[in-house]
């Protein structure tokens, strides 16, 4: 049995499709669990549904956008453990990365000569391993940064130091991932600034003249408009 | 919202604890039931390689996003994937839609409420996808494909202006900090955090000094 038979069997399909059913699960729980919340402080029905509508519609297009790295990943390490590994915490790039790491340290390449089942059973080792960090620190340290934050907020400054931090925080951060594309070449910062302009465009319209779907959908057409524009570009 | 916390304490820390297991459970059962080991000494190699990139991220992406995700989005973000490009894009725009404001707990339940849709959306899309897998790279036209490595400078472009439609001044400074910073050449993962601390110290400055104006002229 090569590496790659190994990773369609079976036994990687159901641990595969355990995580999956899992993540599912939890998004189902804190959708209900959000949702009464809501209720509780006095939020809207009409607010709870806007916010989960246009939760979904911005998904669409980050969910198309990793397709093609999630599909190169199916090559190189077989369907079920690219589906565990996008489906859950991991970006596609970083995976692919620590794909090749493992075949590296190894001296093989993957899907190629050499990648018998022991192999692919240390991408599995490496990639799991490596996605649980994430989780781990999540699992333990979320309750100590939940009394940090109760701790501020509870201080007559901390409701206003907590807004700056977490508006800036967002800005900051979107600002360099946008700074670090645009530094990529013309067509790039081309795309930004069509993205920028249409997504402005979009606010100034749906706030000046009120209409509430067009906020929700200003995401999604902005980043529709920026990739037409990009295909007449390049 | 204390119950709300807890709730989400308890699921969050249920569903990612299982989560951990499943993690660790399909590489020992390949190993030591199936017998395919491919010895400690070469899973250790390539994990340090592999951690040597990533492992800093582990602690800083969950601190550094906890102000705007607060405890039950923390919960679902780290368990989905998809942080910058997908989660945060969707607490902003569910926020700026509903009209509530980041670091609040209306905030947070709007940003779960919309982190957790995102969410079921994403695997929608995804499974099917990965079920048809290569197939699918032999339907769609190679003239599209080409478009979509600008997927990510069009998803982020956009969410910057969102806010930048608030606070302009700060949405051009986020941006040429950006821009300076990742051309710097410094380590791939402080430079994220680093434009934070620029631009929250920055903020946090002019706010003082705004307020001893304020003052000043009472």
């Amino acid at each position: 049995m090569t590496g790659m038979d190994f990773a369609n069997s079976p036994v990687v399909w159901t641990f595969a499709g355990a995580i999956i059913v899992l993540v599912i699960f939890q998004a189902i729980k804190f959708l209900s669990l959000s949702k009464k919340a809501a209720r509780d402080v006095g939020i809207s029905e009409t607010d709870i549904k806007r916010a989960v509508k246009t939760g979904s519609i911005t998904a669409i297009g980050p969910s198309i956008g990793i397709i093609i790295v999630a599909v190169s990943l199916i090559s190189l390490i077989g369907n079920p453990l690219t589906m565990m590994r996008i489906g859950v915490i991991g970006s596609a790039p970083i995976e692919s990365m620590g794909a090749q790491l493992s075949a590296q340290s190894a001296g093989v390449t993957l899907a190629g000569d050499g990648f018998s089942p022991e192999i692919f059973n240390l991408v599995v080792w490496t990639l799991c391993i490596g996605g649980a960090g994430w989780m781990i620190f999540t699992f333990f340290a979320t309750p100590y940064l939940s009394r940090i934050q109760t701790k501020l907020t509870s201080k007559p400054k901390g409701e206003y130091l907590m807004g700056i931090v977490a508006s800036g925080a967002m800005i900051a951060v979107f600002g360099s991932l946008t700074g670090a594309e645009m530094i990529k070449g013309a067509p790039y910062i081309f795309t930004a600034i069509v993205a920028i302009i249409s997504s402005l465009t979009f606010n100034y319209i749906a706030n000046k003249k009120g209409i509430n779907w067009l906020k929700e959908w200003s995401l999604g057409f902005s980043i529709l408009i920026s990739l037409v524009a990009v295909y007449f570009f390049i | 919202m204390q119950e709300f916390r807890n709730a989400s304490h308890k699921w969050g820390k249920i569903t990612l604890g299982i989560a951990i297991l499943i993690s660790f459970a399909l590489p020992i059962y390949i190993s030591f039931v199936m017998g395919y080991h491919p010895g400690f000494s070469l899973i250790l190699n390539s994990f340090l390689a592999y951690a040597a990139v990533v492992a800093i991220v582990w602690f800083l992406e969950p601190i550094m996003y906890f102000p705007v995700l607060g405890v039950s989005g923390t919960y679902v973000a780290f368990f989905t994937g998809n942080i910058s490009n997908m989660c945060l894009p969707a607490v902003a725009s569910c926020q700026e839609a509903v009209g509530v404001k980041p670091g609040t707990d209306e905030g947070e339940i709007i940003g779960t409420l919309g982190i957790s849709a995102a969410s079921l959306v994403n695997k929608i899309i995804l499974i099917p996808v990965i079920l048809g897998g290569l197939w699918l790279l032999t339907v769609i036209p190679e003239s599209v494909q080409e478009v979509f490595p600008f997927v990510l400078p069009a998803i982020f472009g956009a969410v910057l202006a969102q806010f930048a439609g608030k606070f302009p001044l700060y949405g051009v400074l986020a941006l040429v900090i950006g821009i300076l910073i990742n051309a710097a050449p410094i380590p791939l993962f402080t430079k994220n955090v680093l434009c934070i601390i620029i631009l929250v110290g920055i903020m946090l400055l002019i706010g003082k000094i705004r307020n001893k104006d304020n003052t000043a002229s009472e």
